[in-house]
């Protein structure tokens, strides 16, 4: 598979880099199973992720290790082991209860508002075309921007909430970088008549003000860390704290696939109908596959749960789009698998963004749902296994990509998902023509006109 | 029927009115109460002194276009909604300058020939695979269909210590793109001045929601687009008025008399006036001269149909109350619409009453309001002793109007549909309710359908099916709302 180098450098390690500096890392067997351990891993994607499915498969049957090749894990002080154990048994049997399932179908259906369509982009389409003698891809947008609280965190908040409500817990506690998670998460607190804590740094905060407005309405309790710095790795590391003083009393939501097993795992499983839904959709409008899946990549969920339909189809490319920020080698950025290493943070195995010295750096982006200097395990795994390619796009590309899918398409699409928008600048003229590009807005961009309006224009 | 008076050849600007026609007719004035029943005593319509009006109309087709009506005026399925004139009963018309008749005449005969063309339809639009132009439009654009969604904390809220009560569902208009049911009509009339080969759209917007939905829909498919927005309105909307300019619209201000959103109007028209061959006019409402009130529900009518079929899915049955927030009345006809032939499903609208109807800052009017004509429409308005119309007042932008739509108008005198009001504080409490209990925050307008459940829930029998349409989401409101909750 080509592999690009214009925007920056991969770096391979041959062994993984533990970073201790957070947490206590336990070094019991049960985290290095040297069956599923891959160090280099070039050859056949698919069918060297057969083989991890098919051991995998096996381990459900007891609480497994949760690794996706290297990546992934329960790095985790001892505390938490039980309870990860516990919420994985209830996870399972939850994919096999049909009451449960038809329960979440329903509110998927009638609250959240799904399916969400599968939308030809037509005069964005005929923009690229028009760049090159009228031949380019065909557009379509998965509109994850019409799902109630408007962006794709609803999928797995709902779904999660259930599970706390089923194991008998009332109340709830996630952390929120941006806010869309957290509105996500009040709501389905609300629904469900359960008290619900929200982790926010008070940096983000200022920036998504009417987020923080938003959860309180909702009957939420937003908590604000470290007034003087923060960002969202902090709000997660506050909340997960928080979790293991309130063990049996609250349950942790997380947001996206990082954190310890199973947690990577629920949340791709609960956003994975996104992808299963644009499949059914790709074959009712043109009886195929996508030639290409493009999603942007800030911690992974949405870019997770519209490529793990189609992780077995080698013919369907798919292309994650990081945040570039000022610029890769400015540090100023959040381009994770592009710039970062391969160490222990939250919980996991994964790439991260870190210094010399280990210590976690803080990533910079102006879609705020980005800035997260890790990323989920599944997807390192996916970068390493070269099954996936990925790409980054700076603050500039799209805040331009906002402006642009607004006036072609009347589309406002989140800040975060315009990074992937503006990544089709420079796919369309390499693809040919008729092929099919599916782009998951991943969000709606109401939220951010007030920064795309006071962005500097160049 | 258009009204002959020296005033009208050249429209000029009058501050105080909407439009710069002759000055509201007072019911009385012009007809006589004996020709006219008006269904059951009520004390909405007020005895009227006569108002001086230079007006003098043509009453004998009128008087006949009444009297047939109050023949077969039992069977809501044999009313005609609209005649030919494009009147309900007495309401609607087309009170309008000469220079826009012809142009109202095109969009009607293009409105019915589309009506009816298997292409352009949307009634079948979602069950089906939608090759129909606008079904599919609205489907994969706006997201068609929504859901009709069982509120089982909000029911359980308003459940008696009997454990009896109603059973609500909130039709799910919020979902939409652009998080209100406006889009339905602003993407029915695009693809109408599509076909009609008008190449430039224009529209008047108060609080920038309309504005930013044709905005979008101009965008959609490349068409020019111009909103008029009163000066005062820009200021106070500023990030809307920002929102229009980047889906690509020209946002013109309107300084004139209280450079809000009747004055936008006015230039609107005006507009309109000048370039009617090129420039099509997207009403937001079921307000204004014929046919725009009945285009506007045939756009918004896919939203009871769903309705319907929803409904019979979930409970095997119809619902057996409908409930909606009164503006200009665009989403209430388009729940109702399907309905009103269906004489034991109850049809509720909620107005604004603002600061309460005795404060006079209320928008009320179908409650306090008398008929007249405003923007081309015979129907209940508010208006002063003198005709002139009162500035109206609600917290929500959208109810903010001093008229409703002449259909509304039209069901009330029959008796087919109850008007009732909710104040401010009412809809500012419904709206915390709501989103406390069912993690859904509703537009401030949708917010006083809600707050009317608090009076409507205790008298109905258990297990009643009612269905209230949740015109919009409140992510617009949020500011509004935190300030007055100080939540």
């Amino acid at each position: 598979m080509e592999t690009h180098h214009f925007h920056f450098k991969t770096r391979r390690h041959n062994y993984p880099q533990v970073v201790c500096a957070n947490h206590r890392v336990t070094t019991s067997k049960s985290n290095v199973n040297p069956s599923v351990l891959r160090l280099h891993n070039y050859g056949n994607p698919t069918a060297d992720l057969a083989k991890e499915r098919a051991v995998s498969a096996d381990e459900t049957k007891r609480p497994s290790t949760g690794k996706f090749g290297r990546f992934g894990g329960k790095f985790v002080p001892e505390t938490l082991i039980s309870c990860l154990e516990q919420l994985e048994v209830v996870f399972h049997q939850v994919l096999q209860d049909p009451e449960f399932q038809e329960e979440l179908s329903t509110a998927l259906n009638d609250y959240v508002g799904r399916e969400t369509p599968l939308y030809y982009a037509e005069r964005l389409t005929a923009h690229y075309k028009a760049q090159n003698m009228g031949r380019g891809p065909d557009i379509y947008i998965k509109r994850e921007d019409l799902a109630h609280c408007g962006a794709h965190k609803m999928n797995n908040a709902l779904a999660q909430a259930m599970i706390a409500k089923r194991m008998g817990l009332t109340a709830v506690v996630a952390a929120t970088g941006a806010g869309q998670h957290g509105v996500a998460t009040a709501s389905a607190c609300a629904k469900l008549g359960l008290s619900c804590t929200i982790f926010m740094s008070a940096a983000d905060m200022e920036k998504q003000p009417s987020n923080v407005d938003l959860m309180t309405l909702l009957g939420a309790k937003v908590e604000p860390v470290r007034p003087t710095a923060g960002s969202f790795k902090d709000a997660t590391s506050d909340s997960i704290r928080d979790w293991t003083e309130k063990l049996g009393e609250v349950y942790y939501l997380a947001g996206t696939a990082v954190g310890p097993h199973p947690c990577p795992t629920m949340v791709r499983e609960f956003q994975s109908v996104i992808g299963r839904e644009t499949r059914r959709q790709a074959a009712e409008k043109w009886g195929g596959t996508p030639d290409a899946v493009v999603a942007c990549v800030g911690s992974g969920s949405n870019a997770l749960g519209i490529f793990h339909e189609f992780v077995r189809d080698p013919t369907v490319r798919l292309i994650g789009v990081e945040a570039a920020g000022f610029g890769l080698n400015t540090g100023k950025h959040a381009a994770t698998l592009a710039a970062g290493e391969v160490g222990v943070y939250h919980g996991a195995m994964s790439y991260l963004l870190q210094d010399e010295e280990g210590q976690i750096t803080c990533p910079h982006s102006v879609g705020v749902g980005m800035e997260y200097p890790g990323v989920a395990p599944e997807l390192s795994f996916l970068k390493e296994t070269g099954r996936m390619e990925f790409y980054s796009a700076s603050d500039e590309e799209a805040v331009e990509a906002y402006r642009r899918v607004a006036r072609l398409e009347g589309i406002l699409p989140a800040l975060e998902a315009s990074h992937a928008f503006a990544y089709l600048e420079k796919l369309c003229p390499t693809m040919p023509d008729g092929a099919k590009i599916i782009i998951s807005c991943s969000g709606r961009g109401e939220k951010d006109t007030e920064t795309v309006f006071n962005y500097p224009i160049s | 029927m258009a009204i002959r008076a020296a005033a009208t050849s050249a429209p000029t600007a009058r501050s105080s009115s909407a439009l710069s026609l002759p000055p509201p007719i007072s019911s009385s004035s012009s007809y006589s109460s004996a020709q006219l029943s008006f269904g059951r005593a009520k004390s909405t319509t007020r005895p009227r002194t006569t108002v001086g009006c230079a007006i003098s109309c043509t009453m004998t087709r009128e008087a006949a276009a009444v009297t047939s009506t109050e023949k077969d005026d039992s069977d809501p399925a044999l009313w005609s909604r609209p005649d030919s004139f494009g009147r309900f009963g007495k309401f609607g018309g087309k009170y309008v300058p000469e220079t826009l008749m012809y142009a109202l005449t095109e969009l009607e005969s293009a409105f019915n020939s589309v009506k009816n063309d298997p292409d352009f339809q949307a009634s079948k639009l979602c069950i089906s695979a939608v090759k129909a132009e606008l079904g599919g439009i609205l489907k994969d654009y706006v997201g068609r269909e929504t859901p009709l969604y069982f509120a089982e904390r909000l029911t359980d809220h308003y459940r008696r210590p009997n454990g009896e009560g109603p059973h609500i569902y909130l039709k799910r208009e919020d979902l939409n793109h652009t998080g209100a049911h406006k889009i339905n009509n602003a993407i029915g009339q695009v693809l109408l001045a599509k076909r009609l080969g008008k190449k430039r759209i224009i529209a008047e917007t108060g609080a920038g929601q309309h504005g930013v939905a044709t905005a979008t829909v101009c965008a959609r498919f490349g068409l020019e687009c111009i909103i008029y927005m009163g000066a005062q309105d820009m200021e106070r909307q500023s990030l809307n008025v920002f929102r229009m300019r980047l889906l690509g619209a020209e946002v013109r201000g309107v300084h004139s008399g209280t450079a809000t959103l009747k004055d936008a109007t006015s230039e609107a028209i005006r507009d309109w006036v000048t370039n009617v061959e090129s420039t099509h006019y997207i009403l937001g409402s079921v307000a204004g001269p014929h046919p725009y009130p009945m285009m506007v529900r045939e756009f918004h009518k896919v939203i009871g149909e769903e309705t319907r079929r929803q409904a019979m899915e979930k409970w095997g049955g119809k619902p057996d109350i409908l409930v909606a927030c009164v503006g200009g009345g665009s989403n209430a006809m388009g729940l109702f619409e399907d309905f009103v032939k269906d004489k034991d499903v109850r049809l509720i609208g909620v107005e604004a009453a603002g600061l309460g109807l005795d404060s006079g800052k209320h928008a009320a009017t179908l409650t306090k309001g008398e008929v007249g004509v405003l923007h081309g429409a015979m129907s209940y308005l508010l208006q002063d002793d003198d005709g002139q119309i009162i500035e109206p007042h609600s917290i929500s932008a959208g109810l903010d109007y001093p008229g409703v739509g002449p259909e509304h108008s039209f069901l009330k005198e029959k008796g087919r549909a109850e008007y009732y009001c909710v104040t401010d504080e009412e809809a500012l409490e419904a709206f915390k309710r709501v989103s406390r209990l069912e993690g859904i925050i509703p537009a401030l307008e949708t917010s006083h359908a809600l707050a009317y459940l608090e009076k409507l829930c205790p008298t109905l029998p258990d297990k009643t099916k009612v269905v209230l349409n949740c015109s919009g989401r409140g992510d617009k409101d949020v500011q509004t709302a935190i300030k007055y909750l100080k939540v």
